[in-house]
């Protein structure tokens, strides 16, 4: 059981580690936008969309696979 | 993530497949989408649905959420309007160019609607070639793009946006907007470190609880409890800090609330566990702590994402205005940025264009629509002297007009500053979470004292502890989750219905709620003027009357022409021409026909007979030597409206008729409703007083409006509606915005309100149930830690499940 004077200070510091790496994502705006990303996991099960959307529509039309 | 939206609930046949509005009678537009042919309402839903599915990106429709809004019918080239954020100077207000020579700008977009959206927006820019980055932020409705300004222009950007249904202007980065990111961030911060706190310390807790059962050595006791000290000490001092804060700025006034019992049992429960760390005596709660924290923080977290995302979604009235003048400037016409005009310089306004500034007529003659004020559709005729607002649109010929200044001294800037005034005005009705907290804490206090005095008597030893259990037994966790939870579900619901819950506390208030307000013109009505009868006046028929009325009024802006635009016109007229103020004038055979206001007739047939009545708004339709007919036009009731004003009176609400207009209209169209309290003439002030005056009197007062006219009354009201196709001022004010225009959304809301307080009186109920019972137990000294640790989160549990029937 005197493992635990070991063990647990590691938890310990993994935890801190954890916190560390979740404000870092935080703070360079990961979670900002939560609606989008929930919402894009589903989007990327779609078809491969036209590679160039274009004003003109010929140009568009050719590309399209 | 939102269902999709069911479209098999509306009838297809009715609703636009893009916008969601009713298709009108007689409007027969489709768009073949994904192989199937879907209606459109209208000519601009046409344009952007046959954008969408010819460049395959079909699935938006499969994958949104949310109808999307119905586009702006531009008379002018939306590329135009949009190239004067190609001139450097404008630009560099807010783009910013980097070291490769590509310039990034950030655009504030109206009209999102669901994530569907971003990915349209993203695709559909993404794909041009020169843009080598677009990406949208739906919470901040912002659009982040990057490009090579050698192949592409500002103005294209924009031009492809107005195309795709979206509006967009330069994003400014406003304090309100920052600070609002800022306390996003910090909520999530502080989230993220309770639960990962209160998994430490969980699990050292777990040890400790299974120590005290089955026996524990006294130096691991120890071990784990100065290991879980450090944790929740952070967690209480970063994390629990709003609640602190909170409940000490109101105890300095005075006021009891909810985060002040919720202070008291974190701050006391972790002070007693640190004190029995440091002594090796006694119990710890830190588990408790922790947990308790993480929970009310979560709560709080998901009721102001709720409502935060919709915060900054609308554009103010400013964006309604064009971004490019033509001005003269010597002696040229030069079409010129807006914000760049002066005061004195003479700027043209075409027909159909809408008024950029306020300015003095100097020369041409006209009428403008001026609904943003007044919530009429009918024109006001100007002439020469005549002073035209900023935001009203003008409907008959060109004019040209002096400005008399800049955008911050408009009427419609005016109107804008009276809407945040209304704001603060506004009443706030005590929340019922902290009625209950000031009744709570005093009892609280009273039992605490005296559970103390009474064991100081019997046993002075155990009295610190047991008293201090008492408090943290009594931890108000489910009390203060109760109304969180409830109003969070509900909004989750109503969302799902289509209806957007934006306002804080705006559930509270409606179910309080004792009178019900209406708006008129593009409330109870339609907001456009329909033909009601037509009473002939000589031998030709009802068809052929319309038909020669539509061939008249095809080429015309007027409002008017709109109720005869899905007439089959009849054939072979030619030379329509306008007399500005009173009516139009065609040939057919080298014949002449007239359609206008009685007088314009009576000049080409003197015998024309006076108006019927003044209920409706009539047209006279003769040729030479004939009085062919009157033609009565009104804005037509929502067919759904009766329906809701009747359910609206059974559930005990007093209805109320508030309306800007003046003519017989008001009392007729009540009549025929059942509502008989009218005021109508109203100005927005007049509005204002009135619900003021209501509320002075004791009375909860919901709003019901939608034009930017209505804005100040839906922030001074206490809950307030807006309803579809309400402009985006009107919008940003009401609490609840109902996106697809039927009213019967209003009952559900009142429903799920009523609905919301019920659930939440029962959480109530229950939280208290459990205090009466575990208080007693705890003060005679009955409660070990684990169990105080288990009911507690037992009865969190319970009064967020019961929270989560509303979501049905």
């Amino acid at each position: 059981m005197d493992s635990l004077y070991l063990l647990i200070p590691i938890a310990l510091l993994f935890c801190i580690i954890a916190i560390k790496l979740l404000l870092w994502a935080i703070n360079s705006g990961q979670y900002d936008d939560l609606d989008k990303e929930a919402w894009r996991i589903l989007a990327d099960d779609q078809p491969a969309t036209p590679s160039a959307v274009d004003d003109e529509k010929s140009a568009a039309a050719s590309k399209k696979p | 993530m939102y269902p999709a939206i069911d479209t098999r609930a509306l009838d297809e046949s009715q609703a636009c497949y893009h916008c969601g509005e009713p298709i009108p009678h007689g409007v027969d537009l489709s768009v073949a989408i994904g192989g199937a042919v879907r209606p459109m309402c209208c000519p601009g839903c046409r344009a952007v649905a046959d954008l969408i599915a010819h460049n395959g990106l079909e699935n938006f429709y499969q994958q949104r959420t949310a109808y999307n809004d119905r586009p702006l019918q531009q008379e002018s080239a939306a590329l135009e309007q949009y190239r004067v954020y190609d001139d450097p100077q404008l630009a560099a207000t807010f783009t910013t160019t980097d070291d490769a020579g590509r310039v990034s700008a950030s655009l504030l977009l109206g009209g999102i609607s669901c994530a569907a959206c971003t990915w349209l927006i993203e695709q559909s820019l993404a794909g041009l070639p020169g843009v080598t980055l677009a990406l949208v932020n739906l919470q901040q409705a912002r659009l982040d793009i990057q490009f090579d300004p050698g192949q592409r222009q500002l103005s294209e950007l924009f031009a492809r946006l107005e195309a795709l249904g979206y509006r967009s202007r330069p994003f400014q980065t406003s304090t309100a907007r920052q600070q609002s990111m800022a306390e996003y961030r910090t909520d999530l911060r502080r989230l993220a470190v309770a639960g990962l706190g209160m998994m430490q310390v969980g699990m050292f807790a777990i040890a400790l609880h299974a120590g005290d059962i089955q026996g524990i050595d006294l130096r691991y006791q120890a071990l784990l409890r100065w290991v879980s000290l450090p944790v929740a000490a952070f967690v209480v001092l970063y994390c629990a800090r709003p609640f602190f804060t909170s409940a000490w700025r109101h105890l300095k006034q005075g006021s009891l609330v909810m985060d002040l019992p919720v202070a008291l049992a974190i701050g006391l429960a972790f002070l007693a566990s640190a004190w029995a760390t440091i002594s090796g005596t006694g119990q710890v709660y830190f588990d408790s702590v922790v947990m308790f924290t993480f929970l009310l923080l979560l709560g709080r977290f998901l009721e102001r994402r709720v409502r935060q995302r919709q915060l900054f979604t609308w554009l103010d009235a400013e964006s309604s205005l064009p971004s490019a003048v033509v001005v003269r400037r010597d002696d040229q016409w030069l079409t010129v940025a807006r914000v760049a005009l002066h005061a004195g310089e003479t700027v043209l306004i075409k027909a159909g264009e809408t008024v950029p500034v306020d300015a003095t007529v100097c020369q041409g003659s006209s009428a403008v629509k001026e609904d943003t004020f007044n919530g009429e559709h009918l024109p006001r005729s100007v002439a020469a002297g005549d002073t035209v607002y900023a935001g009203t649109v003008n409907v008959e010929g060109a004019l040209q007009a002096n400005v008399l200044g800049d955008y911050r001294d408009s009427r419609l800037a005016a109107l804008q500053r009276s809407v945040d005034v209304a704001q603060t005005v506004k009443p706030r009705l005590a929340k019922l979470a902290d009625r209950m907290a000031s009744w709570f804490v005093g009892r609280l206090l009273l039992v605490t004292s005296a559970t103390a005095l009474v064991w100081l008597q019997l046993a002075p030893e155990k009295a610190f502890w047991i008293t201090l259990s008492v408090l943290v037994i009594s931890c108000p966790c489910a009390l203060a989750l109760a109304t969180p939870a409830a109003l969070t579900s509900a909004a989750s619901a109503l969302r799902a219905r289509g209806v957007i819950v934006r306002g804080e506390n705006a559930l509270e208030s409606l179910w309080d709620c004792t009178h019900l307000l209406f708006d008129k013109t593009g409330t109870l009505t339609e907001g456009a003027l329909t033909i009601a009868l037509v009473q002939p006046l000589g031998d030709i028929g009802q068809q052929e009357l319309l038909a020669i009325a539509a061939a008249v009024q095809r080429y015309s802006n007027h409002p008017v022409a709109q109720a005869f635009a899905s007439i089959p016109a009849a054939s072979n007229f030619e030379h329509v021409s306008y007399q500005v103020g009173a009516g139009l004038e065609a040939r057919r055979n080298s014949v002449t026909y007239r359609m206008g206001s009685a007088q314009f007739c009576r000049e080409l047939v003197p015998e024309f007979p006076g108006i019927p009545d003044g209920h409706h708004y009539w047209i006279g339709l003769c040729r030479e030597r004939a009085p062919l007919a009157w033609i009565g036009l009104d804005d037509s009731i929502r067919p759904e409206a009766g329906d809701v004003i009747n359910s609206v009176r059974r559930m005990g609400l007093q209805v109320e008729l508030l309306t800007g207009d003046s003519s017989g209209q008001g009392p007729l169209l009540a009549h025929a409703l059942g509502i008989e309290t009218i005021n109508s003439g109203q100005t927005p002030q007049q509005k204002m007083a009135r619900v003021q005056h209501l509320q002075d009197n004791g009375a909860v007062v919901a709003m019901v409006g939608d034009g930017l006219n209505d804005a100040p009354v839906l922030g001074a009201a206490h809950a307030s509606f807006a309803v579809a196709g309400a402009t985006d001022l009107a919008r940003s004010q009401a609490d609840f915005v109902i996106v697809g225009g039927d009213l019967h959304k209003i009952i559900e809301t009142l429903h799920k309100a009523r609905q919301c307080r019920r659930v939440v009186r029962q959480n109530f109920t229950w939280a208290l149930v459990y205090n009466l019972c575990a208080i007693p137990l705890a003060a005679m000294g009955l409660v070990p830690p684990w169990a105080a640790a288990i009911g507690m989160s037992l009865s969190s549990l319970l009064v967020v499940a019961n929270s989560l029937r509303l979501n049905r």
